[in-house]
């Protein structure tokens, strides 16, 4: 049985293990890295330090809010002195030389890195199956084809697969479409993605700036609080950081809501799904009904126009934050007789095919000509589409869908771009509108694998969120 | 959609696709133009452009010099390095 952040705090505070065990145990399993989920696992001597640091706390009772706590890093962080590489062949050698904002504020609160997780080649991807380094394997089997490997979902397929096959406690992923709540879904973990603008991208892989946003792969609903607690913090680095005011996301967590709630289940997500699919909403309104919460159906208007408009607006964003890998300053420099050679060569050798394609869509839709039919209207339908859930959100304080439209597929299965893409339907709608949501695990398939469903709350109300999220998990108690 | 002219968007993005790889790309970039061709049916003339979803408003400093001194650990990363400079082949003549 895993055990919470919490629980295994209190038994580092009764000194029943000590942070140097707690260490070891999780190192050796991410040591054997049996699902490529790590592109480097940190050297125990260079931990060693900070292992010693975080004992002294505990031996003189002031540990801090994740102290000694073993933790997975997506290699999209900038991690200071650590190899940095998005899981790209150009960003292959690169050692960063600081540390990014999120990363630093887990590290100030005594976490330990075991090591940087495999992800999707700049995190563009929904299987892991575009990293330089090898795809991950989901450490769950589907029971009727138990000799097929299963892809752990994308971009944070590494962070998924790592905390669910307990080589790290919890990992940090980030999200652009759905990069954290597809993965948590498919490998039956608890996904974060905060409202854009809570956690600092400062030193983060660039991918498409106006949606990436940082967020936890945990065990439990608790211990995303604990992290949210850590990370959610104002940044000037970040201009597009928010400077409210944060809540205390592990307090009153299991608190009842102090009025009736409603919740929305938009009819137009739940056309044309699974019956297992079907079966984790069905279940999930059945035992919350029975806490004082009002289920109410809601249409979208623009659910249609959301994949459309984010494949636009991504890869437009993209081959813009990507022109910086030239081989000049960092990165893999290819050879060439003079620079515009240096440039295309390191380029065209340097990102793998789906982030190729991904910048010839950004170019195509920028160039001259088409900037307006494209990008443009893009940017004028994620308008409408944010309308369109601030209008659902005026009569309903949650909105439940399915994470998914599927469970697990086979590595090499989804060969086409398009229907790769359409994996990302029920959470690129809520990334466009830049509001919170929570991925957490509901049930298993007929085929034995896990599944999830993503509450979606209004900005900024993380904390009522996981309240909520903490009580459904509570509910459907779904255990391995 | 008029066709896609894969070797001066590829150009744009300064990337050099292997000829045999063009039709690959031209291909797979037509057929996601395609798809996402369906925004074309929507009225928006009435509607703004959102660039920055939650409506803060982005924070703006002063522009003020902070010396870090951070020369060596910005061209420990470089591919080539010539003393204090990135070294690039000759660019003028």
């Amino acid at each position: 049985m895993k055990q919470s952040i919490s629980q295994i705090k209190n038994s580092l505070k009764k000194k029943s293990i000590s942070v140097e065990e707690l260490h070891d145990e999780f190192f050796k399993k991410a040591k054997l890295n049996s699902n490529n989920a790590y592109n480097l696992i940190t050297d125990k001597a260079q931990n060693k330090s900070l292992i010693d640091e975080s004992q002294k706390r505990y031996d003189n009772s002031n540990s801090l809010p994740l102290d000694g706590i073993p933790l997975g890093i997506k290699d999209l962080f900038c991690t200071k002195g650590v190899r940095t590489t998005a899981s790209s062949k150009i960003l292959s050698n690169f050692i960063p030389n600081y540390e990014s904002f999120v990363t630093q504020q887990l590290l100030n609160d005594g976490s330990i890195f075991i090591g940087k997780n495999n992800c999707d080649e700049f995190a563009m991807g929904s299987s892991n199956e575009t990293s330089h380094f090898g795809p991950v394997i989901n450490p769950w089997k589907n029971k009727n084809e138990p000799n097929n490997n299963l892809v752990p979902g994308g971009s944070s397929g590494g962070s998924a697969a790592a905390v669910a096959e307990g080589s790290c406690v919890a990992s940090m992923g980030t999200d652009t479409g759905g990069s954290i709540r597809q993965p948590a879904s498919l490998c039956g973990i608890v996904g974060l993605k905060p409202t854009f603008g809570s956690c600092s991208r400062w030193g983060i892989v660039a991918f498409a700036s106006s949606l990436d946003q940082a967020g936890p792969l945990t065990n439990c609903v608790e211990d995303a609080a604990h992290i949210l607690n850590s990370i959610n913090k104002y940044d000037f680095n970040d201009s597009t950081s928010s400077n409210h005011k944060r809540d205390d996301y592990v307090k009153d967590l299991n608190k009842k809501f102090e009025k009736k709630i409603k919740i929305g289940i938009p009819s137009d997500y739940l056309k044309d799904v699974s019956q297992d699919i079907l079966n984790q909403i069905e279940n999930a309104k059945k035992v919350l009904s029975q806490h004082d919460i009002e289920f109410i159906d809601v249409e979208f208007t623009t659910t249609e126009y959301a994949l459309s408009t984010y494949y636009i607006l991504a890869p437009a964003e993209a081959s813009s934050n990507l022109a910086r890998y030239d081989g000049i300053r960092y990165g893999v420099r290819e050879k060439g007789e003079n620079l515009d050679d240096i440039y295309l060569n390191s380029r065209t050798k340097g990102f793998g095919d789906e982030v190729t394609r991904r910048i010839l869509i950004g170019a195509y839709v920028l160039s001259a000509g088409y900037y307006d039919a494209y990008y443009r209207q893009a940017q004028k339908v994620r308008r409408l589409i944010k309308n369109d859930f601030e209008r659902i959100l005026k009569d309903v304080d949650f909105i439940l869908t399915p994470t998914t439209p599927n469970e697990a597929f086979k590595i090499g299965d989804k060969l086409d771009p398009i229907s790769m893409y359409k994996n990302d339907i029920y959470t690129v709608p809520t990334s466009l509108a830049g509001l919170p949501g929570v991925s957490i695990p509901s049930g298993l398939s007929s085929n034995g694998l896990p599944l999830g469903i993503q509450f979606i709350g209004n900005y900024f109300q993380e904390k009522k969120l996981l309240q909520l999220a903490a009580l459904a998990e509570k509910e459907l108690a779904f255990n391995e | 959609m008029s066709d896609i002219d894969i070797k001066r968007i590829s150009y744009l993005a300064k990337l050099k696709l292997p000829q045999e790889k063009e039709e690959f790309y031209a291909n797979s970039l037509k057929e996601i133009i395609n798809w996402v061709d369906n925004l074309k049916q929507i009225d928006t003339n009435e509607v703004k452009p959102l660039h920055n979803v939650t409506n803060t408003t982005e924070s703006i400093r002063n522009d003020e010099i902070k010396k870090y001194n951070l020369v060596e650990e910005v061209l420990s990363n470089a591919p080539e390095r010539a003393q204090n400079f990135f070294k690039v082949p000759k660019v003028v003549d």
